[in-house]
């Protein structure tokens, strides 16, 4: 298998992983949204092109739960494994369930090798019906991925269903995207800017304390 | 008598996390509690797995839950977290089901670095669910259970957590009562 980002030769493979239950799925539609915008980011840095394989956990919730049994993956399962395990990159994609990852997404993760995911760049991403939730990214995604040793870049996506056509979002998947293409072609993040407060929008300290 | 449930979270009745549900059993029945066990993973797998109440099996797991004075939750510690399989179960319970009941959290796993799973993963999973008794639960070492047998000391440190577990249960069960019995107006 690959030892790292870009050692596979011409072809640099990104795994996106969705745990998403419903048809249409708001969770397939955010992993499919960071999978297109984490392609155009690779185009953007003159990369060679990105071979995306999705992977809809539903489909293989049976072969999840057995594989928990029997500690074997089906022949199904065991594509599915090594598709994910074997990629230069990964986007994983949950629905929010009581705050956390659904079920179904543990339960992957539970039936993959531990170290099998070590140094590879992932990037989070959440669906939710409310902003409430958010938080489900750096409080249950992100702890997990740690303790599979994985790199996850800094900018997670949480989308809520007040988020969908709204503005923010797209910014976000592009950033998240962004980080994850600097991370597979092997270059060095950009000087970051903030996020708010350009420097027009500048107040000295004698005029921020004058009302004191 | 007050109703307790035990839900079990490991792969099978005969791995770590079954054998301690099954000592727990046989300790709350010594004690003359009418117990049931739950093995999330005999549930049926896709309706489990994919959150789909309609399934007869399912909806009766869910009614255990909700019938329940108090509840063992057991899982075995997964990449530092709790499994899969006892996430899709809570997942599957109406919104503030474990309020007013007493939950005793019980978790086996290879470390004790593990222990803080509990805390930081189990925990509010439970209280997410509107659990406001949660009771200190147990953490037992894989290296603590052989077989079918659980070594003194741990099985000491069990006994200990169903003793603060069941008067808890029967004052749960007696304010439940007594709030049903109380006169309206």
């Amino acid at each position: 298998m690959t030892a790292g980002p870009m050692a596979a030769g011409p072809i640099t493979t990104l795994a996106v992983v969705h745990a998403g239950l419903g048809s249409p799925s708001s969770t397939q539609l955010l992993a499919t949204r960071l999978a297109e915008a984490t392609q155009n980011e690779v185009a953007r840095r003159q990369a060679p092109d990105l071979e995306v394989r999705s992977v809809h956990l539903r489909d293989v919730a049976r072969d999840i739960a057995d594989n928990l049994v029997t500690g074997f993956p089906s022949a199904r399962l065991r594509e599915v494994v090594e598709s994910v395990t074997g990629a230069d990159a990964v986007i994983a994609v949950t629905p929010t369930f009581n705050a956390s990852y659904s079920g179904l997404f543990k339960s992957f993760v539970d039936v993959l090798e531990p170290g099998s995911l070590a140094g590879k760049p992932v990037l989070i991403g959440a669906t939710g019906g409310t902003e409430r939730h958010s938080l489900v990214l750096d409080h249950a995604l992100r702890p997990l991925f740690a303790y599979l040793r994985t790199i996850v870049v800094p900018t997670g996506v949480y989308a809520a269903s007040s988020d969908w056509g709204a503005e923010g979002l797209p910014g976000r998947i592009d950033r998240a995207a962004g980080e994850l293409a600097d991370l597979l072609v092997g270059r060095a993040a950009p000087t970051p800017t903030p996020a708010s407060a350009s420097i027009e929008d500048f107040v000295p300290f004698d005029q921020l304390l004058a009302g004191r | 008598m007050s109703s307790i449930l035990l839900i079990s979270g490991g792969p099978s009745p005969t791995a770590r996390t079954g054998v301690v549900v099954s000592h727990v059993d046989g300790l709350l029945r010594e004690a003359g509690y009418g117990v049931r066990t739950l093995h999330v993973r005999q549930l049926p797998t896709l309706p489990l797995l994919t959150e789909d109440l309609r399934d007869p099996e399912i909806g009766d797991a869910v009614a255990a839950v909700l019938r329940a004075d108090g509840i063992v939750v057991a899982s075995p510690v997964y990449r530092a977290a709790y499994s899969g399989l006892v996430k899709a179960l809570l997942d599957m319970l109406p919104k503030k089901a474990l309020r007013g009941r007493v939950i005793l959290p019980l978790a086996t796993g290879g470390s004790q670095g593990f222990l803080v799973a509990m805390d930081y993963a189990l925990n509010p999973l439970l209280a997410g669910k509107g659990a406001d008794s949660v009771l200190r639960g147990e953490f037992v070492l894989d290296s603590d259970i052989d077989g079918g047998t659980i070594a003194p000391k741990a099985a000491e440190a069990i006994r200990g957590a169903v003793d603060r577990f069941t008067p808890a249960v029967e004052e749960a069960r007696f304010r439940r009562e007594r709030t049903r019995l109380r006169p309206a107006g």
